[in-house]
Order: C-alpha cells, then sequence, then structure tokens
C-alpha cells in the first residue's frame, strides 16, 4: 500500500454556494463554524458562524450536531 | 485562504459527519476578493483501514514531512520568533519520531527492520507527504511566495491533523503503554497548535 492510500478528499463548496445553501436553509438545519482565530473572527465573519479555532476543533467537536451538514471555512 | 477550513473538514468527517465541506477562498472568497490556491490539504484518514503498525508507520513519516517543513521555514523567514518557534517544531518532531520508533520496536514484537517505516508501505520518494496529507514539495513550493501569516495558516492546519490523529490513536491502541505515548504526542501537538496560534494571532 502507498502512502497515498490512506487519504481521502474533502469536499468544498464555492462560497457562491455556501451563500446560496445559507438562503434556502434555516440556522437550524446546519452548523456553521468559523475555525480562524478570535482576532480574524472579530474582524469580520458570516453571519450565524460559531467561532471554534481549529486548534481547538478535534475537542469541541461535541459542540456541533454531526447529523446536520457542516460548513467550516 | 482556505487551507485551515480543510483542515477541520477533514477532522470533522472523520469524527462521522456525514455532510462536511470546506468553503473554498474562505472569507476572503465571501468577501466577493479572489481566492488563491493552497497546496492539495484536502485529505482525510481513511480511519477503518488502519492497523496500529501501520499507524505507526504512517505517523512516523508524516511527522517526518512536516519536520522537513519547519526547517525550511526555519531558514526561510526572517522574523526571530518565527525562525524560534520553527526550529524548535523541529526538533520536537524529530523527537516524536523516535517515541513512535521505539513503540514500534515494543508493539511489533519482530526484529527491528531499520527500513522502518519504508518496510510497511510503497512509498514515491516525491510523494513525501506532512499531516493532513498535504504534499510536501506543494507546501514549500508554494510558501516561497507567502507571508508569514498564512506560513502560520498552514502549520496550524498541520498541527491540528497531527493533534487529532494522536487522540484518536490513544484511543485506538489497546496496550497501556501506547495509549501513553500518544497522550504524551497529542499533549505536545496541543502546546505547539497553542503556540503557533497565539504567534498567528500576534502576526495578525
Amino acid at each position: 500500500m502507498g502512502i497515498s492510500d490512506y487519504f481521502k478528499p474533502v469536499s468544498s463548496w464555492s462560497a457562491e454556494e455556501v451563500r446560496t445553501f445559507l438562503n434556502e436553509k434555516g440556522p437550524e438545519k446546519y452548523n456553521l463554524v468559523d475555525v480562524r482565530q478570535p482576532k480574524e473572527y472579530g474582524q469580520s465573519h458570516l453571519p450565524g458562524a460559531q467561532l471554534i479555532p481549529l486548534g481547538e476543533l478535534a475537542n469541541r467537536v461535541k459542540e456541533l450536531d454531526p447529523n446536520k451538514p457542516t460548513i467550516a471555512y | 485562504m482556505g487551507v485551515r477550513s480543510r483542515a477541520a473538514a477533514a477532522i470533522l468527517s472523520e469524527a462521522g459527519f456525514k455532510k462536511v465541506y470546506s468553503m473554498k477562498g474562505g472569507i476572503n472568497a465571501w468577501e466577493g476578493q479572489v481566492a488563491e490556491g493552497v497546496p492539495e490539504a484536502g485529505m482525510a484518514y481513511f480511519s477503518s483501514a488502519t492497523q496500529p503498525e501501520e499507524l505507526l508507520g504512517l505517523a512516523w513519516l508524516l511527522e517526518d514531512g512536516s519536520r522537513k517543513f519547519y526547517v525550511e521555514m526555519a531558514s526561510m523567514l526572517k522574523d526571530k520568533e518565527a525562525v524560534a518557534l520553527f526550529q524548535e517544531l523541529s526538533k520536537a518532531e524529530e523527537k516524536h519520531q523516535a517515541s513512535l520508533v521505539n513503540l514500534y520496536k515494543e508493539l511489533s514484537g519482530r526484529p527491528f527492520d531499520s527500513e522502518f517505516p519504508k518496510n510497511l508501505f510503497r512509498e514515491e520518494p516525491s510523494d513525501e507527504r506532512m499531516e493532513g496529507g498535504m504534499h510536501l514539495r506543494e507546501a514549500l513550493q508554494w510558501a516561497e511566495k507567502k507571508a508569514i501569516k498564512e506560513i502560520l495558516e498552514l502549520s496550524i492546519s498541520l498541527e491540528s491533523n497531527a493533534y487529532d490523529l494522536y487522540l484518536k490513536m490513544e484511543h485506538k491502541m489497546e496496550s497501556l503503554n501506547a495509549k501513553k505515548v500518544f497522550k504524551v504526542l497529542s499533549t505536545e501537538e496541543k502546546k505547539h497548535l497553542e503556540r503557533l496560534a497565539s504567534l498567528l494571532e500576534k502576526k495578525l
């Protein structure tokens, strides 16, 4: 087995796809997570986004509902 | 932009989230700015396939890729704080590699193969990877023209993937000593993350 066989790609959406999705669904239907630093979040963030800096994500996964579609940026 | 969101998507996918999307280009793209490409980082582990011995070998190879990246960053960057941190990180990854080798010796129960971990994988020399699956070569090319902020973002992504991997390995391993080793490794990666994050906050 080669090392690349251990990886699989993650899906991504363009900003436009995200915009359309957020416009169509109510905030109770998805998780929207901002994984940047607090200072960056403070400067600007997407409406309704929840701040979980990337370094804390592995410990704070439980704050999110795994059954809802989740968008990270 | 967008490298951290891909690392996040990988972590969430592995945690069992069914539908996970990273937003291409991050906040810049949202605000209508042109998104820049980042090294192919959109990778997650196949968590099911791997046996403990393979995981050890895989972790060793990924640590090796990350270590080489940090060595390059320490010699490329001018910022003194960043240089000191990257030097320290590269030394820490070297120690992690030694811990992984020792654990492999203990768990495999066979005479040690000095080719470890190459005896476990068919690895192309040009296919060196860092934590999270990113290609070392691509990351180094990308980093050449980048500001310290973006390099720190990429490093945070590497460390987050490493941290996530070691947390999982701690649970997956059955031997108490293996659990202990992975606990130490994950604790250290967490500290690295905190250091990188606070330097990034400072440079923003």
